[in-house]
């Protein structure tokens, strides 16, 4: 800061008093404790809060999934009345759809992006927190309704005019379109968040075509996420209208076509599916080359196949829609541009098994969900290229044998790949790892009961078993597939037992190893000879991520400092991996300072949610805190107080300081750091 | 077990169970089975499904074995003693383009015959074929005729629900439309589905192939009784049509008998807010022959419900949840004149549901009436009917033939 000269500069001998913010100050950094996570913009820090927050909603729709197999067990069930079993299995889909599988996602994807393209952090680390902070209020929001008189019944597409006050007359439905457009807004910020990073904050020397599958792969969901949201938003707003302020966009005595849902909800559900699949997709693609020992093969067909699946899964949308009359000239159309949306699918599936053709195979856990990914996605696969035939279809939609696709490919595969993922990454993030043995017996009971619950219902469609009944007869053939299905759920629900015992007793024996309570844990940083840059640095991953931003010369950066090839083109070591790891020890680091902000501004908006559905003075309430937070997150200093690289602390005025690295994080200001730093930033 | 023994052990045996599973699919008992077409349109579907099935299986099967080979065959073992890694390789351009191509081409093949089997299942029917309008509405489906019975030139009405009476052989031009919200009408041996859009009108072609029964029930979520919005379609040789639809247009005949009389006097002041009877005459003048006058239907949402002309000629109600005449072989033997057989009403009649239905509907199929009836019902009150009041009804509608 330059001395300031004329009617504003401080009288001669006056100190400056440095107290940034005032009113507005930000929490410290050095905060510990819950309080560190409620106001955290670590990307780290919330991709944490993201799994553990889909692992409680999981446990919910899990439950809720539960309930519906008893409930179907047997013909005439009568654990659940018709009212209860709609409302039950609408919250089934629902939470597992936008509360585990796509926060699961983002957990990985905010946790790992960064890291994987040398950065320090996302490029808006509040909005990432408030990415967070609104989910869970809209999970929150949408799992009241448990509470204020049921859940959301119309199924979790919810079709027009079924969801309209008329024929659902309670306030469930309310709450599914609160607490989607909650978490529809989540997303939406997350998505410009991530592009935004991905596309201005990589590493000096990470061309496009060097960063990771899954980097790619995350990417295209954001790019999915930022058209497909606006499209499910406009179509709640439109029901919000009907159903709270009498507005008759859905009402057919009024001239409306109920299609207009239809359309508006599929062209967002049908890239909403890609969305699911192809953070998970990008997780066994880290993880096959790491346990094939090679790389992943074909990485431009990988990386185009994706961009392919995410830009053709725009055109099918109405294979939802065969049997809802839109005429064949639209129904043939659609048949044929889903068939071909299976290409680059299959291309993927078949590099994957090249990837681990030639290869020196490991079997460990993360290894094993990855198999299991590409073999029970192939089914689901398989049963929606038969969909594709939109006659065949006309039999099969409605009934269990869609049931099946979806959960072979949402279960078998995104589920799947995301637990495996989970048994990759967890000594990265948590300094400890899972049980291996415990892992794999993890596994086999996982797919023999998933199995077990999904494969019969492929044979219950077959045979006329519609979706979304609460009861079926006796005498359609249908008794003993049900019971067997339900059998499966419940060796499912052990698996996960056992998955949560895991991390527990994992932990457990770490700390006890590390010398007990107070120890912290810590692994080496490479314990699987990976590939790419989040397992140069220390696990578990410091608080800075990199002491120095790597450059970047090739994909798979990391493993090729670690391994060169000799003459006759064979693999040689030129490094230690201790050589090669960062030591995760620099302390001058700026980071972005946490802030209480986002957590105030998504606050209110269930608030406000709740206000739109009763009383307008909550909205009012709610509205107080959003405007607080907004206010507050524009007026906080750019720092927090303990931080030591404020504007106003220990300035250089070299201007040179100003030309910070590209790579480094966008708030850090300039010219603070000593130049011999400088220097050492980029490596 | 070692893991890789482990892991081709289980991948076998998921492939042997995938397979028992499929094959013992095709099980005997199940009247909705989509793997046993009987009319002409189910059975063109399934010619195109069919080879598209045993592709999926055996591209399925040839993954499976593919990754349980790959599994085995380069699995890092722990005597090996050669280079610490494999060959690194980055991909195969050729095999890469192949496996992109092949695949399309495989599809494209899959994708002629499909746009022309969209186009041949969507074509206008033939100009012989019986058009019935069907209507869907929360919880039951409405069948209406209107075609010339009884060869007098005008256009006679038929009005009826849940059996949909059709005649063999020939094609049935659906119109498929709904009263309320989206519903979907399928009957798998004959067709494909087609959603019931408010405001819309889908057709669809069946035919029935036999004088048989073909069960079906609603496949598009309707709210809290989608479950219980079954289908029957009745195939009957055509001389037996014509003969049901004349019997159909039969005027009203009024009943005798003091316990039929009084439930005819009971259903006019108790019922007809909602349910019609065609050609009803007014029990408070029976022997002048004047019409009863019907107040127009208010409460409910929809503004139908079943109408319950020649009830007894039917072999469900409430929707179809319920058989009117008991499903057993010797009932069904009956056919549709079930009732208007000596020992018909006596052995097949399923009297105590019909009773329990009268008594308190809401308790027997989950529905929305409200309290009492109102314009936001959706569904049949409890009227709280005396069991005199009952008894009688039922004698009333037993009369309906």
């Amino acid at each position: 800061m330059t001395a300031i000269d004329g009617p504003l500069a401080l009288g001669a001998g006056d100190e400056v008093k440095t107290r940034p913010g005032g009113v507005f100050a930000r929490p410290s950094s050095s905060t510990t404790g819950w309080r560190s996570w409620v106001t955290t913009v670590d990307h780290k820090k919330i991709g944490i809060m993201y799994g553990a927050a889909a692992l409680f909603f999981f446990l919910i729709g899990g439950i809720e999934a539960l309930l519906i197999r008893l409930q179907l067990a047997t013909p005439n069930g009568k654990l659940l009345s018709a009212d209860l079993y709609n409302q039950v299995y609408t919250m089934h889909g629902t939470t597992m759809i936008f509360l585990v599988v796509m926060p699961i996602g983002a957990a990985f994807m905010n946790y790992l992006m960064p890291l994987q393209i040398g950065a320090r952090d996302v490029a808006f680390p509040r909005m990432n927190a408030l990415s967070f902070w609104v989910f869970l209020f809209g999970g929150v929001v949408l799992n009241s309704s448990w509470l204020l008189g049921g859940g959301a019944d119309g199924g979790w597409f919810n079709y027009a005019p079924n969801n309209g006050v008329i024929f659902s007359p309670s306030h469930g439905i309310d709450f599914w379109n609160m607490g989607l457009l909650l978490t529809g807004i989540s997303s939406l910020v997350g998505a410009v968040n991530l592009i935004t990073t991905v596309l201005n904050m990589r590493a000096p020397g990470m061309t496009l075509m060097k960063m990771p599958v899954f980097t790619w792969m995350s990417l295209v969901t954001q790019f999915l996420l930022l058209f497909a949201i606006p499209v499910l938003t406009a179509a709640q707003f439109l029901l919000m209208f009907d159903r709270l302020f009498g507005a008759q966009f859905f009402n057919v005595e009024q001239g409306a076509d109920p299609l207009l849902w239809e359309h508006l909800f599929w062209i967002f559900g049908h890239p909403e599916v890609y969305i699911m699949i192809l953070p998970a997709f990008g997780v066994i693609s880290e993880i096959i080359p790491v346990f094939a020992r090679k790389p992943i093969f074909g990485y431009p067909f990988m990386v185009f196949s994706g961009i392919a699946i995410g830009f053709m899964g725009w055109g099918v949308w109405a294979h939802h829609m065969f049997a809802s009359g839109v005429g064949p000239i639209s129904v043939a159309a659609f048949s044929v541009s889903t068939m071909f949306i299976a290409v680059p699918t299959g291309v993927k599936i078949l590099n994957w098994l090249a990837t681990m053709w030639g290869g020196k195979l490991t079997f460990s856990a993360p290894m094993m969900y990855s198999i299991g990914l590409v073999t029970m996605f192939t089914i689901g696969g398989l049963s929606g290229v038969t969909h594709a035939v939109a006659p065949a279809d006309t039999q099969q939609t409605d009934t269990y044998y869609i049931v099946a696709h979806f959960h072979y490919v949402l279960f078998g595969g995104a589920l799947f790949g995301f637990v495996g993922g989970w048994y990759f990454w967890w000594p990265k993030v948590f300094g400890y790892a899972l049980g291996e043995r415990t892992g794999k017996i993890n596994f086999w009971i996982l797919l023999i009961g998933f199995n077990l619950t999904f494969g019969p219902m492929h044979i219950l469609g077959l045979q006329g078993m519609p979706r979304r009944t609460y009861t079926y007869r006796d005498g359609y053939g249908f008794n003993l597939w049900n019971f067997v299905s339900t059998v499966g759920a419940f060796t499912i629900a052990v698996s996960f037992l056992i998955f949560f015992w895991n991390i527990y007793a994992s932990y457990r024996k770490a700390k006890k190893a590390a010398g007990g309570k107070g120890k912290k844990l810590t692994m080496p940083a490479d314990p699987w000879d990976a590939r790419s840059l989040e397992w140069m640095i220390p696990s578990p991953t410091p608080v800075h991520n990199f002491d120095v931003t790597p450059t970047v010369q090739s994909l798979d950066e990391f493993w090729h400092r670690k391994y060169g090839e000799d003459e006759a083109g064979r693999l040689v070591r030129i490094a230690a991996t201790e050589d090669v790891v960062q030591k995760g020890d620099a302390t001058d680091v700026h980071l972005p300072s946490p802030s209480y902000y986002p957590i105030v501004l998504a606050f209110g908006l269930p608030w406000i949610t709740w206000g739109l559905i009763y009383n307008l003075w909550f909205c009012a309430f709610g509205a107080v805190f959003v405007l607080a937070g907004i206010y507050g997150w524009i007026m906080e200093p750019s720092t927090d107080p303990s931080d030591g690289h404020s504007h106003e602390d220990d300035h250089d005025d070299d201007p040179s300081g100003d030309e910070a690295s590209a790579a480094d994080d966008a708030d850090e200001p300039s010219g603070d750091a000593a130049p011999t730093e400088e220097a050492a930033l980029v490596d | 077990m070692t893991g890789r023994a482990r892991l081709t052990f289980a991948k076998a045996s998921a492939l042997a169970v995938g397979l028992a599973l499929f094959a013992v699919g095709c099980a005997s008992n199940a009247p909705q089975d989509t793997l046993k077409p009987a009319g002409p349109q189910a059975k063109q579907i399934d010619t195109l499904a069919m080879p598209v099935f045993y592709i999926a299986i055996f591209v399925g099967i040839a993954v499976m074995v593919m990754t349980v080979l790959v599994a085995r065959k380069f699995r890092k073992r722990k005597d090996d003693t050669g280079d610490e890694f494999p060959a690194q390789v980055h991909g195969n351009f050729k095999a890469e383009i192949a496996w992109t191509i092949a695949p399309a081409v495989l599809l494209a093949c899959v994708a002629v015959p499909t746009v022309f089997t969209v186009f041949d299942l969507a074509k206008k029917p033939a100009a012989d074929a019986l058009t019935v309008e069907v209507y869907g509405q929360q919880w039951w489906w409405e069948y209406r005729y209107n075609f010339d019975v009884d060869g007098d030139g005008k256009v006679d009405q038929i009005i009826t629900a849940n059996d949909l009476v059709v005649p063999t052989n020939r094609p049935i031009a659906l119109r498929i439309m709904s009263r309320d919200v989206i519903h979907s009408w399928w009957a798998p041996a004959l067709n494909g589905k087609k959603d019931a859009v408010p405001g819309r009108v889908h057709p669809l072609t069946i035919e029935a192939p036999e004088a048989k029964e073909y069960i079906g029930q609603c496949t598009e979520f309707c709210g809290l009784s989608h479950a219980e919005m079954r289908i029957k379609v009745v195939g009957m040789e055509p001389a037996d049509f014509q003969a049901w639809a004349e019997k159909q247009i039969v005027p009203f005949q009024a009943p005798t008998g003091e316990s039929a009389v009084a439930g005819w006097s009971t259903f006019a002041s108790q019922c007809t807010s909602c349910h019609r009877i065609t050609g009803m005459t007014d029990p408070s003048d029976p022997d002048s022959g004047k019409l009863f006058e019907y107040p127009p239907v208010v409460n409910q949402v929809s503004g139908e419900v079943p109408n319950l002309t020649k009830l007894m000629t039917r072999t469900t109600f409430a929707g179809a949840k319920f058989d009117l005449r008991l499903d057993t072989p010797e009932c069904k033997a009956l056919g549709e004149n079930w009732a208007s057989e000596p020992e018909g009403i006596k052995t097949c009649f399923n009297r105590e549901q019909f009773e329990a239905w009268l008594r308190n509907a809401p308790a027997e199929k989950a529905m929305h009436p409200g309290e009492a009836p109102s314009p936001e019902s959706r569904g049949m009150n409890n009227f709280n009917l005396t069991e005199d009041q009952i008894d009688d009804l039922v004698a009333f509608f037993i009369t309906l033939q």
